[in-house]
């Protein structure tokens, strides 16, 4: 599976972790009735590097709590992408959204709850890796031969 | 000694634990094509625990730009290894066998504790196919590995998985 899947909202295009997608033929069965918090512009000019301190503090709060806050409602997380080194949001996508209120990502850009039945769940990253993937947007890829 | 399947060279067997959060995980799906680092640890009760986990919380800042993993293995049940692990500020994943399903397996069973049956503090080294690279038998504390140990050995598992370490 290639590092990153493309992702379309309000106009704007994201890379997005390919496994969040749902995809019954591929294995990745759709949550129905998941709530999505997408913390994103819809501002073409929104981005902020990867690198920024703040996108770093993002990932590592996830790591930290942000997956445990969420934990069994947890259907999946992943950061967008909008090129190789840039950050246009992300998207946590729960069973409820119940614990939206303290999403570390909203601190870069604030989040929308929208109601969807696109994604599928997948497992919170094992840590402490918050590095990408040759530019896949956190927390997907590898560097494992294919 | 470690166990005589646990020894360097041989493949780690694919552990089936749930995590702190009591998800369902396997150990190979853990390294994800990077080095890691699985540490069996005793539990949150115990002082030398705490004193290597602290130190392994020290080595997280650099695991996390250097594309490699660690992962706690003990007996304690999911809410406690999540609690242990909100106050440690750990950002890695820590494996519940509180059923101790792996303790015999794997032969590392410390029968000293008979209050808790633990695992042996075991420190292992491992290749993303979950070869042993290297085993650090921490009954004594002095045993476990340093940082630099830890350093070094990712250095050397890295340096021959990645076809462009000298790029």
């Amino acid at each position: 599976m290639a590092g990153h899947a493309d992702w379309h909202w309000r106009g704007r295009r994201f890379g997005i972790d390919p496994r969040c997608l749902a995809d019954p033929a591929a294995g990745r069965p759709a949550v129905l009735g998941a709530w999505a918090h997408v913390c994103a512009s819809p501002d073409p000019e929104a981005r902020v590097l990867f690198d920024a301190t703040e996108v770093q503090q993002a990932r590592r709060d996830a790591l930290a709590w942000w997956f445990a806050r969420l934990g069994d409602d947890l259907v999946c997380l992943s950061t967008l992408s909008l090129d190789a080194s840039h950050y246009g949001g992300a998207i946590t996508v729960a069973r409820t959204p119940d614990a939206f209120a303290d999403d570390p990502f909203a601190r870069i850009f604030p989040g929308t709850i929208e109601r969807t039945d696109a994604f599928a769940a997948v497992l919170p990253p094992p840590g402490p890796v918050l590095e990408r993937y040759s530019g896949a947007p956190w927390p997907a890829g590898s560097f494992a031969p294919a | 000694m470690p166990p005589s399947s646990l020894t360097p060279g041989k493949r780690f067997p694919d552990l089936d634990l749930p995590d702190h959060e009591g998800r369902p995980r396997r150990l190979a799906d853990l390294p994800g094509g990077d080095p890691l680092v699985l540490c069996f640890s005793r539990g949150w009760w115990c002082p030398k625990e705490q004193r290597f986990l602290r130190a392994l919380v020290e080595l997280q800042s650099e695991f996390e730009v250097a594309y490699a993993r660690i992962v706690v293995v003990s007996v304690d049940e999911p809410g406690v290894q999540a609690a242990f692990r909100a106050g440690l500020g750990a950002r890695f994943l820590f494996l519940s066998d509180a059923e101790r399903r792996w303790l015999g397996p794997l032969e590392l069973e410390e029968t000293t504790d008979t209050t808790h049956a633990p695992y042996q503090p075991y420190v292992f080294s491992l290749r993303p196919d979950l070869s042993i690279h290297a085993a650090y038998a921490g009954y004594w504390s002095f045993g476990r590995p340093t940082l630099e140990e830890l350093r070094t050995d990712m250095r050397a598992i890295s340096r021959d998985i990645r076809p462009d370490w000298e790029l």
